[in-house]
């Protein structure tokens, strides 16, 4: 309730531990799939991959403009926060904003008509010996885009 | 360089930040919510940046509206929406709304953010130099190969560079414990600053952090203030 709930997270930022990269772990990834109905096999697609090759051009800009990486990475916190947060209402608020922004997403690109379910996942990656191994973490259960957006 | 001087400074460059990341709340693919609390933060921000100069007997009230405005912002994404770069925006928030307000609190409170300026950059050199991932190269191939961090694939190739990485990995480790050494000396504090701002242009160029490259220039007039005070 406004304002406690704030001022709890404002706190953190009072007394920040600015522990930056103490720990360097390998960042979960959003797959999702576009399913026609929820008993469909999915096939799987990273969520907005990075593109192959940034320009220094397109680097300089992204420094006054970078609102899709930014919001990409705070996806990968919202994955973070629903893979180790024990806290029942951070995973449910991390959840509704994956599926939200997702779905906003694939509805504005157009994607997804007439399919009607979107599903996702998140995949932790690490090294296995030389082999780069991904294990699925984390599934949300098939929702319409709608329903998202 | 005076305390109202750099107070002011801070704001204005505060205020400026607040713009730039309000304005990439505003595309169209955010949700009317989204945009309604962001809308609100770029128009406080923007007034404030010109009241700065023009108008500093608003200054209080503005920032008062934007931290109030923030209690509404931080439950809408449960906490930060871009780690560090949103812990320092509120930091400098906090501290410049109690400078303003509380002229006994002007020197503590701008005070307190120049040491958690310094201490962002000593915590996170020594976290790095006691961790033999770090000093061995291999976390910062790790931020390269696996993190969500580098911005193109072309960038993630650099993992493959082990030597080049060993060496930017002790650069940043020294540089990060270095810089709040560089306080004792105004020169050698004026260039750390200057290599600071290029190690964060880095960052943003990198990995993306774009944030953090403007929040964190909008705190330096404090550490310049604090180090004339001390240091006299």
């Amino acid at each position: 309730m406004f304002p406690f709930a704030g001022l709890r997270l404002l706190l953190p930022a009072i007394v920040p531990s600015w522990r930056f990269f103490d720990t360097v772990a390998a960042s979960p990834r959003v797959d999702y799939a576009l399913l026609a109905d929820a008993d469909d096999e999915a096939q799987w697609q990273a969520f907005r991959p990075r593109p192959a090759v940034l320009t220094v051009g397109a680097m300089l800009r992204r420094l006054v403009w970078n609102a899709q990486w930014n919001e990409d990475l705070f996806l990968v916190s919202l994955a973070e926060r629903l893979i180790h947060d024990p806290d029942t209402a951070t995973r449910a608020h991390s959840e509704r904003e994956l599926v939200v922004r997702v779905a906003r997403h694939l509805s504005r690109q157009g994607a997804g008509a007439p399919l009607a379910q979107i599903r996702i996942r998140l995949v932790a990656r690490g090294e296995d010996g030389e082999r780069l191994g991904e294990q699925v973490v984390y599934c949300i259960d098939p929702f319409a885009i709608a329903d998202g957006a | 360089m005076t305390l109202d001087g750099a107070i002011a400074a801070s704001t204005a460059m505060m205020a400026a930040a607040f713009v730039q990341q309000s304005a990439e709340h505003l595309r169209p693919a955010a949700r009317a919510a989204e945009r309604r609390l962001f809308a609100m933060r770029i128009t406080l921000s923007a007034v404030l940046l010109a009241a700065v100069p023009l108008a500093p007997v608003a200054v209080p009230a503005l920032l008062a509206g934007l931290m109030l405005l923030h209690l509404a912002i931080l439950p809408f994404f449960n906490g930060p929406y871009n780690g560090g770069a949103d812990r320092m925006s509120l930091l400098l928030l906090v501290c410049l709304t109690l400078a303003w307000w509380l002229p006994a609190a002007r020197e503590p409170a701008f005070g307190y953010l120049a040491m958690q300026l310094l201490l962002s950059y000593a915590i996170a050199g020594w976290v790095k130099l006691v961790n033999p991932a770090w000093r061995r190269g291999r976390a910062l191939r790790d931020v390269f190969a696996l993190s969500a961090y580098p911005v193109g694939e072309n960038v993630r190739a650099l993992a493959g560079r082990p030597r080049l990485l060993l060496a930017a990995g002790w650069g940043v480790i020294l540089f990060e414990l270095a810089l709040p050494l560089a306080f004792l000396s105004r020169p050698a504090l004026i260039a750390a600053l200057a290599v600071a701002a290029l190690f964060h242009f880095a960052n943003a160029c990198l990995f993306g952090l774009n944030r953090f490259f403007w929040i964190w220039i909008a705190a330096y007039p404090s550490i310049l203030w604090l180090n004339e005070r001390v240091m006299g």
